[in-house]
């Protein structure tokens, strides 16, 4: 048994200004941290889809900041000021406290007014994301089947390895697969759909950026699944319509 | 059952032995059985039903292993006890002692054999064995990535990989800790015998040594061609190694719902008197809830690989569009399972994770019920999160924003379990023994594993994210940096009571150190291939994501040291490490007030309990007349059903 014949054990203080600053500076590093690291490292937006993406990733990351540290901050302080031994014998019994009932009330209103903000974020990213998709300028049918993409322009004859886009137009993306279930994906433009077997699904993007890009195909489909890739090119609007026509 | 029979007649009466059959089978007869039956399940389909006139068929590969599981529960005795009902006997109490494997020594460990500790220890040799094949697995996947470019094994051989890889680490993730310790420990703790259903649980660990065989041979067979989540109609179309896999896992569905019907029914229905459910230890409910939650998710898996064998055997089209099916099907009922199965894994991780704080904190566990209660929000709302899996699928885009709202509701309760170790450790006195190393490390990882969730349950993120190495990286530091960190905190914690001796601390620690560090390295390497574009699931991959997938690799090596060195340091201390004495750790659950070893039933007189086993700091509770402490054992016996047979008479 633990040595608890001695008097009841008392909490020791805790020192919160040096708490608070562990928690303040961690904070301060995790936001600079993404702030700096997620638009270098994530892919150079080509959408408006992506800009917001990649605009959420960082302003979540700025809201968990605070949430992380501070248990960091804690841990940390506790290897500091708490750490009893490693001997043998336990140290004496800590204070017994079973609960604090504000302490929890607060941690879980905090949780839902973070999750709250979080859901809410979502929605008006997804209803912005939306709105767009609403009158696309041009429709394109993608087919996946192992292991490649082809892309139809409806009302034309042009079918095409390579998918071209005008620049500022919304476009739609009808896709579907001819064998198993692929995923349509392009990369710098953060859009995403399965293409099934028997199925249309829909997606719809505004490429913003001239350049070229890059499908990839984001479900495991057999054998050649990762080289499963197509190149896109964003082409000024004019220049778009006369590839258009240059290929019927 | 009752007691009241005079000293047992002698057994020889009519020549029988106690046992009967049983004193012949152990896992030789079983392997012995399990092949001959599937020898003859081969032979038979092939003349019955080959379609192809080749013994390499869907259907004869199907029968096959489907025979190799009976074959080999026949041949263990796993069904000695319902054929012996249908002959109208019943095993005497001799039988029953046997099957618990009284006086059998190491022998009994490869019987079918009754004992929860006994399960306990065959069920943690196991799961090492599953993880170990998977980290090795790991290590293949990691050596193809480290460089862009096919340069290691072809195609075909890496999507073996990669599927081998995520069933078998999601097996041995799933009996990590509810296999070992909540067979071995949760009885004990709870202050039972065994557990309610002691045949069963035999029955539950050699299941999954009979899932091992069909899911091993897909090696043999030609591998798989799918990730472990085997989308159809991918699925459908695959080779025969798809029929071992699917049978393998239906066998696996087998083991975790005849285990959690036990552990669920011993939590129950076997606490001992006083042991009122709010003064079970945190553990116990922990892996309860994980097992109440398995009994809802597990049998969706079967489900779906019923229908895909159909399909692939039997000409239906579940799960193929041009006969009216749809792969959305498979997507949906994959993840009814898959998500929940998260949880399944991680509430006995994080149960114990707290169990050990309180231990090494010295402090009371910090709001029990809001725990409990907690875990139990976690368990339901973990079921109506599914389709967060299937944002980008295309199958019910209105959805995506409830699924969104289930998802970020989870983190709630899920941010309540943090605040309980938080304030556990808050103002103790921290025991900085090796247990404790790996809380303090499963917290760290816990919290970057759940922000990461975060950004994948939001929808337009998600479509960014899916199907990334971003999704790797943050399940590997929920299942790998979470769990299986617990998991191994478990292990420094319960080892001096399962083979009473100590975890060598000093070894144990530098194998934490190189382990943390590693992981570090690897998975937020991984995070940054995501991010950068790379999708998970390839073999080759662009050069610009070359640096970060050679730190990914490097780190997955000196991780896989670390674990070799885990394990050595698991296999020196069992053989030869400093004893350990009924309660090293000073702790006050009610596994660490019985001798080490343990007796073959547990306690001598059942324990009287009269608060829960965290009253660190406080004054011992009422009637604590013989040494302080919670239990305090009462004079007669409490007669209870534990199927093993009662103590009674018995030298123990």
């Amino acid at each position: 048994m633990a040595p608890t014949d001695q008097q009841a054990p008392v909490a020791r203080r805790i020192h919160w200004p040096e708490l608070l600053i562990t928690w303040a500076v961690l904070t301060a590093v995790s936001v600079a941290g993404s702030l700096l690291l997620f638009p270098h490292v994530m892919p150079r937006a080509a959408s408006s889809t992506m800009h917001l993406i990649i605009l959420t990733v960082v302003v979540f990351s700025v809201t968990a900041a605070p949430v992380g540290s501070l248990v960091y901050a804690t841990l940390f302080y506790g290897l500091r000021h708490w750490k009893h031994s490693s001997g043998d014998e336990p140290p004496p019994d800590g204070p017994p406290m079973r609960g604090n009932t504000p302490v929890i009330i607060v941690w879980i209103g905090i949780s839902c007014v973070i999750g709250t903000f979080l859901l809410i974020w979502g929605l008006a990213a997804m209803a912005a994301d939306s709105a767009d998709a609403a009158h696309p300028a041009l429709t394109v049918d993608v087919t996946g089947q192992q292991w490649l993409w082809t892309f139809h322009y409806p009302g034309t004859d042009v079918t095409t390895s390579q998918l071209v886009l005008p620049e500022g137009k919304t476009v739609t993306f009808d896709v579907t697969s001819l064998d198993v279930v692929h995923g349509f994906w392009i990369v710098q433009m953060g859009v995403k759909v399965d293409a099934n077997p028997g199925q249309v699904t829909t997606v719809s993007v505004t490429p913003d950026k001239a350049g070229t890009f890059t499908v990839v195909c984001s479900e495991l489909c057999g054998l050649n699944h990762a080289f499963m890739r197509a190149p896109v090119r964003v082409l000024p609007d004019n220049q778009f319509k006369s590839w258009l026509a240059s290929q019927e | 059952m009752t007691t009241t029979t005079a000293p047992a007649a002698p057994a020889t009466a009519g020549g029988h032995q106690p046992g009967g059959l049983m004193r012949r089978q152990n896992f030789v007869t079983g392997v012995v059985g399990g092949v001959a039956v599937a020898a003859l399940a081969c032979v038979l389909t092939h003349l019955l039903a080959g379609d192809s006139g080749s013994y390499f068929s869907d259907r004869v590969g199907t029968m096959t292993f489907i025979g190799w599981d009976l074959g080999f529960l026949l041949g263990i005795g796993a069904v000695n006890g319902p054929i012996n009902w249908l002959r109208g006997r019943d095993m005497t109490e001799e039988d029953q002692l046997y099957l618990a494997g009284k006086d059998q020594g190491r022998r009994r460990y490869w019987k079918f054999c009754t004992d929860h500790k006994v399960v306990g220890v065959q069920y943690f040799i196991m799961a090492m064995i599953v993880l170990f094949a998977g980290g090795v697995l790991a290590m293949l996947i990691r050596t193809e990535l480290m460089r862009p470019g096919q340069h290691f094994v072809d195609q075909q051989t890496y999507n073996t990989f990669i599927g081998m890889h995520g069933i078998l680490m999601i097996v041995g993730l799933i009996i990590a800790i509810a296999g070992p310790f909540g067979n071995f420990i949760l009885p004990i703790m709870i202050g039972a015998r065994d557990m309610a259903f002691p045949r069963l649980n035999a029955l539950s660990f050699w299941l999954v040594v009979a899932a091992a065989v069909p899911l091993l041979s897909v090696f043999a067979i030609g591998g798989i061609s799918d990730g472990w989540s085997t989308y159809a109609p991918l699925a459908v179309q695959d080779h025969i190694g798809m029929d071992a896999f699917a049978v393998g896992v239906m066998t696996f569905v087998a083991s975790t719902t005849i285990a959690g019907v036990n552990i669920v029914t011993t939590f129950i229905t076997m606490r001992t008197k006083g042991m009122k459910l709010v003064r079970v230890p945190i553990f116990t409910w922990g892996v309860t809830i994980s097992s109440a939650l398995g009994l809802f998710a597990m049998p969706f898996f079967a489900v779906a690989l019923t229908l895909l064998l159909s399909d692939r055997t039997m000409g239906t089209s579940f799960y193929l569009s041009f006969g009216g099916g749809s792969g959305w099907l498979w997507e949906n009922l994959f993840w009814l399972m898959g998500h929940p199965e998260v949880y399944v894994i991680l509430l006995p991780g994080a149960a114990a994770v707290l169990e050990i704080a309180t231990v090494f904190a010295r402090k009371p566990l910090f709001g029990y019920q809001v725990v409990v209660g907690g875990m139990v929000a976690i368990a339901l709302l973990s079921v109506v999160v599914w389709a967060h899996h299937m944002f980008t699928t295309g199958w019910a885009p209105a959805l995506n924003g409830p699924f969104m709202l289930t998802t970020e509701i989870i983190s709630i309760p899920t941010g309540v379990l943090i605040l309980a170790l938080l304030g556990t450790v808050w103002q103790g006195n921290i025991w900085m023994r090796l247990p404790m190393f790996w809380v303090f490390g499963m917290a760290w990882d816990f919290i970057i594993g759940g922000i990461t969730g975060i950004y994948l349950s939001d929808v337009p993120v998600d479509q960014q994210m899916h199907g990334t190495m971003f999704v790797v990286a943050h399940f590997h530091y929920v299942l790998v940096g979470s769990v299986l960190f617990a998991a191994m905190g478990a292990v420094a914690y319960w080892f001096p009571k399962v083979t009473g001796r100590m975890l060598d601390e000093r070894m144990g620690k530098v194998a934490f150190w190189v382990i943390f560090v590693s992981f570090q390295v690897t998975f937020i390497a991984m995070f940054i291939s995501g991010l950068a574009g790379m999708p998970r699931r390839v073999a080759n991959y662009a050069h610009t994501l070359e640096v970060s997938n050679f730190a990914s690799t490097i780190g997955a090596y000196v991780l896989m040291a670390g674990m070799l060195l885990e394990l050595y340091v698991i296999v020196v201390s069992w053989r030869r490490g400093k004893p350990a004495g009924r309660n090293p750790w000073h702790a006050k659950s009610l596994e660490w007030q019985v001798p080490t070893p343990v007796p073959l039933f547990n306690f001598d007189v059942l324990p009287v309990v009269t608060s829960d086993p965290y009253g660190y700091g406080e004054p011992p509770p009422p009637a604590a007349e013989p040494e302080p402490g919670p239990q305090v054992p009462v004079e007669e016996p409490e007669l209870v059903p534990a199927g093993a047979g009662t103590p009674e008479g018995e030298d123990r």
